[in-house]
């Protein structure tokens, strides 16, 4: 089974504030999972976390990757597992054309037309949002990954880029059968992708699960995500 | 015996090779129509005019004297073949008025631990409204010792664009430079030097001494494994001139050090000279970044330092 299972993580930064405290989570092979919070929550640091970046420090918990215990392990070996991250804001990196990027890190061949007028460019060197999405996406395609975070991918986008970007993800990753953690903010992006599970993150910790994303979006745009931790129709933890 | 071992320094090109010279040994010299090549000493006996810019007479090297335009890059290499060779060349290159020429100059060791000398003093006069497209590629081995002493004298709105590149630098590079422009010359002036246990020195001085010249110099200079990279970048503008310098510096290790001294002066109040100089580490949110994307660390910086030296 390729799933993702997180237990118990509790994270610090090195300055030692705590911001995940105690999440558990797992992404089921081939499911669309949403996380959701407000600012601040932890999402991109969960993200962070699992792909390995070493300014998070873990000081309880596990993170399985088809049953392997990955939390030791450098980001180019969760990468080479399987697991991808698409940054919410990607670093320039002068000098490096996207296409020779590619070439270098990726294990597919892969042709989308939304990518070519970018391949010449430097990698996010003056790109707008959209063209970052897209880059990001590009890339982790041709990474042929088993399971893919995508933080934030909708944020600063207007509703056509969404559903354009909705239909790329659609057809380069949820058609392959490859498992996502979608991290949003705004959720705009779930009315194109229809996710299996929701969670919902409040102060590093998950507050609430539930299969119906429709039903806790009404209640967050109702209520705010504070509510969501009293919600009885959804699962509190 | 010393010809074979040059044969992996030789270049793609090496079929369409102006000069190639191995350790002292002329292997190869042509000319075509409308370009002299001959060794220095030659040019010295044949051309009277060339003593003054020789300055002394030369023991080895090239003249390269483009008297009509070529539709080709004129091509050069010079190589330390065997060992403990220690080369004193004099090179002089004149492009005549208005050429437009391109040439790709290549030096380097044929093997890692040679203890090559390489010493190399060169003049290039652009004359008036000429243009030289000048690709520098230095490749040497960790034991060699190595000091280019160019001088480029760009006559009135001649135009120059001057890339050094030393991806493979010596144990001691001692890289010195002068661009001297008549009015309405311009000049782009590319130092590209990953410093890898070397002990570098460079110094670069525009001299822009005509009205309306203008120089743009551009340092990219990496430290690796206990480098030392002392730098020394100069505009001079004695005339209304426009100079720009860049200088960048990347520090790999902690044993490494880099050393960026500009260097800028108005002799003329309506002169304009900007500079910019940093020296950092590598990015670490570009690493993680290229990490996450599978490129194990030291790969990763490769390519980060790749990029840094060509953007």
């Amino acid at each position: 089974m390729e799933n993702l299972i997180i237990e118990n993580l509790h994270v610090k930064i090195k300055e030692g504030k705590e911001i995940l405290q105690g999440v558990s989570l797992e992404i089921k092979q081939n499911e669309i999972h949403v996380l959701m919070g407000p600012n601040g929550s932890g999402k991109s640091t969960l993200s962070q976390v699992i792909m390995g970046n070493p300014k998070y420090k873990k000081t309880c918990g596990k993170i399985l990757f088809s049953k392997k215990d990955i939390s030791n392990l450098t980001p180019n070996k969760r990468a080479k597992l399987g697991l991808a991250l698409s940054w919410q804001v990607p670093p320039a990196i002068k000098g490096i054309k996207l296409s020779d990027l590619v070439t270098k890190i990726g294990s597919k061949n892969v042709r989308m037309e939304e990518a070519d007028k970018l391949l010449g460019r430097e990698v996010n060197v003056n790109f707008s949002g959209g063209e970052r999405k897209i880059s990001e996406i590009y890339q982790i395609a041709s990474l042929n990954p088993k399971l893919i975070i995508f933080d934030e991918i909708d944020s600063g986008l207007d509703i056509n880029k969404i559903d354009r970007v909705a239909k790329i993800i659609k057809k380069e990753f949820v058609d392959l059968g490859v498992s996502i953690l979608i991290i949003t903010h705004s959720g705009t992006i779930l009315n194109y992708l229809k996710p299996n599970m929701t969670s919902i993150m409040v102060n590093g910790k998950i507050v609430c699960q539930n299969r119906e994303f429709k039903k806790i979006i009404r209640v967050i745009k109702k209520y705010g995500y504070e509510k969501c931790k009293e919600c009885t129709a959804c699962y509190k933890e | 015996m010393a010809m074979k071992n040059a044969k992996n320094v030789l270049p793609a090109t090496k079929n369409n090779l102006n000069f190639l010279q191995i350790d002292h040994k002329i292997e190869k010299i042509l000319g075509t129509a409308g370009v002299i090549v001959l060794p220095s000493l030659r040019a010295w006996e044949k051309f009277i005019w060339t003593r003054k810019l020789f300055n002394v007479k030369p023991k080895e090297g090239y003249f390269v004297w483009v008297q009509k335009q070529v539709d080709f890059p004129l091509y050069t290499c010079v190589a330390i073949a065997s060992p403990k060779i220690q080369q004193d060349l004099s090179n002089l290159m004149v492009v005549e008025e208005g050429l437009k020429v391109k040439a790709n100059v290549t030096c380097s060791a044929a093997k890692n631990h040679l203890y090559g000398v390489h010493k190399a003093k060169g003049r290039l006069i652009l004359k008036a409204g000429a243009s030289l497209d000048y690709n520098h590629l230095h490749r040497w081995g960790e034991k060699d010792l190595v000091s280019p002493d160019y001088e480029f004298i760009l006559e009135k709105g001649a135009s120059l664009k001057y890339e050094y590149k030393n991806l493979l630098p010596p144990e001691n590079l001692n890289f010195k430079t002068s661009l001297f422009l008549k009015e309405n010359a311009s000049s782009e002036l590319r130092i590209i030097i990953n410093g890898i246990n070397s002990q570098i020195k460079i110094e670069d001085s525009f001299y822009l001494e005509g009205k309306n010249a203008s120089g743009t110099a551009s340092l990219r200079l990496v430290g690796k494994k206990n480098s030392r990279i002392d730098a020394v970048s100069r505009i001079i503008a004695r005339n209304e001139a426009k100079g720009y310098l860049d200088c960048q510096g990347i520090l790999v290790d902690d044993k490494s050090k880099i050393s960026l001294m500009p260097e800028i002066a108005c002799e003329n109040r309506k002169a304009q000279i900007i500079h910019e100089a940093s020296i950092g580490k590598i990015n670490e949110e570009q690493l993680l970044y290229l990490m996450m994307r599978g490129l194990p660390q030291k790969k990763a910086i490769d390519l980060i330092i790749n990029g840094f030296l060509k953007a």
